[in-house]
């Protein structure tokens, strides 16, 4: 340290202690103490603001209150110089918050960051996601500490300082994390990564489409396991197909629903519906939109969005895509599908029809619109109705129009 | 000489009754039932919404048509009865005259015929919508029975129901076409015929709607119910038992698969 900035520390002192009286609350020992008695308080910073005729808003006071490095810091016993070099130049430098002083030792974590999203565009240290902005600047803790700022019931509290993600904190992870203290359930970093998060649209990436389900799978195992053997998840497996959906279409990324919960189930046919029901997406794999419609115009299917439009929150028990089709092991109807099927469909309709036989069976249509061929005597009934409705209806308007002209012209004939 | 608006007597309290019955289920099963039927609309999941869910409505459709069930089953029994003990003539049972004023309505309406038909207490138009309800009904009862009880008609196969279904859903779509066009016409356009709800007609539209009638009713010659002979009664008596009892076994053996299909989860 220099003789100048002795001196003009001395100085400092010397205007603080006139100002307060509190020189000798500084202990000789403590390297900070010299920065606490201008930044101890807000009224200090605002009392060595005016001995330095420095301009200061007053919202600045508070912020330049800096509390002192608490117990359990991983930088316990360091100095404000070591980060703040040129600190103790009285009155400070303007280039004093410049920088990253944590690249001076944390020379690979701020490489890692570099790799990421949150790189300095310039590839310095001048992160756009700055290391304090997660770890907090002067308390640091340990990860693996409760207190610590990227604890996990403390991590969303940064990332949603700027990402607008919400939804998880009401999701099945997030409410487990803050609600529940379930520090295991997925927080921010457990998908996407820490210092090396990269976008969804980046190769290796944690969040792109086909490493989802592997993403998923470090908490949800057997079921990634069981999604990448199935029809959705092997095209994207094996053919990196662009339109099945991951682990995240169906369940959501943030705000991702119980799936024991009452309303997923109840939405469960929507979900399926968005692909099932786009006509221009199936036509693109031959597949028909009537599986969805035929769902829907059955009882059941009618039933559940009925529920799913007017009373989102009531237990429904009648069967939904899943009951029948699988719920991770879905696979193509023209495979493995039918045997599923088969083995799980009259159990299912058991489930509420105790007595259902495999005769019973057919009071479904299996997703086929009524034909000639397929479930003919629904179609005739149709057939009938189409025509009778139409000629009935029709025949009794020509009679009333007729009728009610002979009316009028009598009328006009009496009168 | 008799005003034009006199009023004629035409129905007795008790049809007044059915007709208020048979009109508030109708509507209440038009008003339940067709929200199902066009599901996907905004208007039909509007009319679910403000009655409180599919399951009240539901029950309601259920309700209201276990009450025309019964009511079809009561006019039966009140057909017998007037039929079978009191020896009245069956009014509504159409006949080859019907046809006949059928075609002479048309002529005159088509300006062939001088004069109109004259017709007796019920009208060919009566009589088709008559006997559309009663086959309706029957249909809509036998099809929303085999809905209801999905698994009591094995081993009949299952596709009877959604053949039912479809027949239940096209029937209810005749009989409200129905009410809206040839009901509505004859009873509220072509006439104001309030005869149902306050049992009189005025005199005027009697003699153009019922003109043998009116001069049946004018000298007197309208049929009494015949005294009560005991053996006409025993055989009504056991009829009617017959009915109850069938309707009784129907309803219990309906029941009787010890599991009543819930909607919603039990316990919820």
């Amino acid at each position: 340290m220099s003789i100048v900035r002795r001196r003009l520390l001395g100085c400092c002192r010397l205007v603080a202690a006139l100002a307060f009286g509190a020189a000798g609350a500084a202990s000789a020992d403590d390297p900070n103490a010299a920065c606490a008695e201008c930044h101890g308080s807000a009224d200090q910073v605002t009392a060595a603001a005016e001995a330095f005729e420095l301009e200061l808003e007053p919202a600045q006071a508070g912020r330049l209150v800096v509390p002192s490095m608490g117990e359990g810091s991983v930088h316990e016993g360091f100095s404000c110089v070591d980060c703040h070099s040129g600190a103790e130049e009285i009155p400070h430098p303007d280039t004093v918050m410049a920088g990253n002083p944590c690249a001076t030792c944390h020379e690979d974590a701020v490489k890692a960051v570099n790799q990421s999203v949150h790189a300095d565009p310039a590839g310095g240290s001048d992160l756009i996601a700055p290391c304090w902005g997660c770890h907090g600047a002067h308390d640091v803790r340990l990860a693996t500490s409760a207190a610590s700022s990227v604890a996990p019931g403390h991590v969303a509290d940064r990332c949603l300082g700027c990402h607008d993600k919400r939804e998880y904190l009401t999701g099945v992870h997030g409410h487990a994390v803050q609600h529940s203290g379930l520090d295991i359930a997925a927080t921010c970093v457990s998908c996407h990564g820490a210092h090396d998060i990269q976008s969804s649209g980046t190769i290796g990436s944690r969040t792109k489409r086909r490493n989802v389900s592997s993403t998923c799978g470090k908490c949800h195992g057997r079921v990634a396991e069981a999604y990448r053997a199935s029809v959705h998840g092997a095209a994207l497996m094996k053919e990196d197909n662009p339109d099945v959906p991951t682990c995240v279409d169906c369940h959501e990324a943030h705000g991702t629903r119980d799936p024991a919960q009452t309303q997923f189930r109840v939405a469960s046919p929507e979900i399926c519906g968005k692909c099932h029901g786009d006509a221009a997406l199936m036509t693109k794999y031959d597949l028909s939109t009537a599986v969805f419609s035929t769902y829907v115009a059955d009882f059941h299917g009618t039933t559940a969005e009925l529920f799913r439009a007017v009373t989102p929150n009531q237990p429904l028990n009648q069967a939904v895509c899943y009951d029948c089709h699988g719920v991770h092991d879905i696979q193509a109807m023209h495979g493995a599908g039918q045997e599923q099927i088969n083995a799980r469909m009259l159990v299912r309709c058991q489930v509420c029809h105790p007595d259902a036989t495999n005769k019973f069976l057919s009071a479904w249509t299996s997703h086929y619109v009524p034909s000639r061929d397929r479930y003919p005597l629904i179609y005739w009934v149709n057939v009938f109705y189409q025509l009778v409705i139409p000629g009935t209806v029709g025949f009794f308007l020509l009679y009333i129009a007729v009728d009610w002209l002979a009316r009028r012209r009598q009328h006009r004939r009496s009168a | 000489m008799t005003h034009l608006d006199e009023p004629i007597r035409r129905f007795k309290r008790s049809q007044i009754v059915n007709h208020w019955i048979m009109l508030v289920c109708f509507v209440g099963l038009v008003v339940t039932g067709f929200p199902q039927k066009y599901s996907g609309y905004g208007w039909a999941k509007g009319i679910i919404l403000v009655i409180g869910g599919v399951e009240r409505v539901r029950w309601l459709h259920h309700l209201f048509g276990t009450v025309m069930a019964l009511q079809l089953v009561w006019h039966g029994l009140d057909v017998l009865w007037h039929w079978l003990v009191r020896r009245l003539p069956l009014t509504m049972i159409p006949s080859i005259d019907d046809v006949l004023h059928f075609w002479q309505q048309v002529q005159f309406n088509l300006g062939r015929a001088a004069t109109p038909p004259r017709m007796p207490r019920y009208t060919f138009a009566e009589k088709v919508e008559y006997l559309a309800l009663i086959w309706g009904t029957v249909l809509m009862v036998a099809t929303g029975v085999i809905l209801l009880y999905p698994t009591r008609w094995l081993p009949l196969p299952g596709e009877f129901v959604l053949a039912s279904k479809a027949a239940h859903g096209g029937e209810a779509l005749l009989a409200f076409l129905s009410i809206l066009t040839w009901h509505a016409y004859f009873v509220h356009v072509r006439h104001h015929n309030w005869s149902i709800f306050n049992g009189s007609l005025d005199a005027h539209a009697y003699a153009e709607e019922h003109a043998l009638e009116l001069d049946a009713i004018r000298r007197g010659e309208i049929a009494q119910p015949a005294p009560i002979v005991p053996w006409r009664l025993a055989v009504f008596a056991v009829l009617a038992l017959v009915a109850v009892a069938g309707v009784a076994a129907l309803w219990l053996w309906l029941n009787g698969s010890g599991i009543p299909i819930q909607t919603i989860v039990a316990g919820s």
